[in-house]
């Protein structure tokens, strides 16, 4: 579908609040922990990011806060540097891969960074039992302060260790659940503390984004269709398979839904997605092509 | 065995990702060897030494009066425990599904609770034509204490009621009631 940009905001140098509008008639509903992939048109290639939905379901736009990745792939770069209002973007219709746990009594939010924008949907949930707790870098604190409700359980951390993770995991009752989203280094951090403390598995719940950093290059074989494709260091495998004119298996574009797990035949994949289970990583014989790599030069996958 | 009902139960062990545990059994003592390592061990058990007296607590051992007095109590300290609890509950299927049960009221997760069948071949029936309960069935006949019926245990398990499906056995020829035999599972 087609939207125009409505409008701008900016937040901090490097943090943007953009407002989708329907070019005509109304937009698809977007329920809590939703999101949307733009279809961004750069030179030479279309980059397709997605990013939640932080206005309220039924809301006449779409409202999106975008971060300008330092390593961008394009995406972000483009919406901060070159978007201008009355722009026309081709968006998917929204899916929603993180909606609030229904079992839980009380939610324990955790992000980092611009893993803040799920759970600013969340809070259009009427009567939603939460404890946030938001970390950020010091420059984005009047960002995310701006972002953040005034709230007693809603807290925003800047600075290094300035949340102790450990003894806020360790004090939460049982009736709790824990959502996460953010960076993957806090993410990783995030999910081995709550380990370490006794967390099911089966009450964590996550999602990441911009998991494709890109790498080193690498060459897939495409063993059923029978194409040979190189994987540029600045473009994910999904990309180059798309660029290739191929419509592989997708949805969320950030390793968490397992949509476009794809078998490996041959080449040890670099897996960095937070779908699959550790013991799945470590049988090498399947891939989350939208942000995994290779860490052999050549990967053989059967699609 | 077409029967997809009944609970399969796995050989306890204590889970090694929990922080703390807790083991309740409707039995004096729990039949089972605790392994070495792990820290925070608590066993509720159900032991009286004289009609209303529980057995002397110790040191990660609470004997209650009664399944009716240790139930309520578990509500009351899962309300207050942490995440990194695991729940093991011990004896028959009617004892571990209540637990069960309670546990998942408390917001623990399927993962969080382990269910171990122990003790007496005994089953809770439910009366499917009056829904009484009836307790510590031995036999696969067995008269409803409310409604009068004559009813077979069926091995259909409900684990949201904790109970054996009990059927009328007599229906088509009333008073055509088969000898009942000793449950053998």
């Amino acid at each position: 579908m087609k939207l125009i940009l409505a409008k701008i905001k900016v937040l901090s140098p490097s943090i943007r609040h953009f407002t989708l509008a329907p070019v005509s008639g109304t937009l698809p509903v977007a329920g809590a922990g939703a999101h949307v992939v733009l279809e961004i048109a750069g030179p030479g290639r279309v980059w397709k990011n997605a990013y939640s939905i932080i206005s309220a379901p039924g809301a006449a736009t779409y409202e999106i806060v975008v971060r300008r990745v330092e390593m961008s792939r394009g995406g972000s770069a483009w919406l901060h540097d070159h978007a201008q209002i009355g722009k026309v973007i081709e968006v998917q219709p929204p899916q929603n891969l993180f909606t609030p746990p229904r079992t839980a009594r009380k939610h324990l939010l955790l992000s980092a960074g611009i893993g803040i924008t799920p759970f600013l949907s969340y809070l259009h949930v009427p009567g939603l039992n939460y404890e946030w707790h938001h970390c950020g870098k010091a420059e984005d604190a009047a960002a995310f302060k701006a972002l953040l409700p005034d709230a007693a359980h809603v807290t925003l951390h800047t600075g290094r260790n300035a949340l102790n993770l450990a003894a806020l995991l360790a004090a939460q009752k049982l009736d709790t659940h824990l959502s996460l989203c953010g960076p993957e280094a806090f993410m990783d951090f995030a999910l081995a503390t709550a380990e370490h403390a006794g967390w099911p598995a089966q009450k964590i719940h996550k999602e990441s984004f911009g998991g494709a950093t890109g790498g080193e290059p690498f060459t897939v074989h495409l063993r059923r269709s029978g194409h040979t494709i190189n994987v540029g260091a600045d473009q994910s495998l999904l990309d180059a398979l798309e660029a290739a004119g191929l419509a592989p298996p997708c949805l969320c574009r950030g390793g968490a839904c397992g949509e476009c797990k794809l078998p490996v035949l041959a080449g040890v994949p670099a897996h960095h997605d937070h779908y699959l289970s550790a013991t799945e990583r470590a049988a090498n014989d399947a891939i989350m092509i939208c942000v995994s790599r290779a860490q052999t030069q050549e990967l053989v996958l059967d699609f | 065995m077409g029967n997809k009902s009944r609970p399969i139960y796995a050989p306890f062990k204590l889970d090694v990702t929990g922080r703390a545990h807790l083991i309740v059994t409707n039995l004096a003592e729990p039949p089972l060897e605790l392994a070495e390592g792990f820290d925070d061990i608590t066993v509720w058990t159900v032991k009286t030494i004289g009609r209303g007296i529980p057995a002397p607590a110790a040191p990660g051992l609470r004997p209650f009066r009664a399944v009716a007095e240790l139930l309520p109590q578990l509500a009351v300290r899962l309300a207050q425990a942490t995440v990194g609890l695991r729940l093991y509950a011990i004896g028959s299927e009617a004892f571990i599904w209540d637990a069960f049960n309670v546990a998942i009221t408390a917001g623990l997760d399927k993962a969080e609770i382990f269910v171990h069948h122990a003790g007496p071949l005994v089953r809770r029936v439910y009366c499917t034509h009056c829904r009484t309960m009836i307790e510590d069935v031995a036999a696969d006949i067995t008269p409803c204490p409310a409604c009068g019926a004559h009813l077979f245990v069926r091995d259909h398990f409900s684990r949201r009621l904790a109970a054996f499906m009990g059927v009328i056995v007599d229906a088509e020829v009333p008073g055509e009631v088969p000898a009942a035999e000793a449950l053998t599972s």
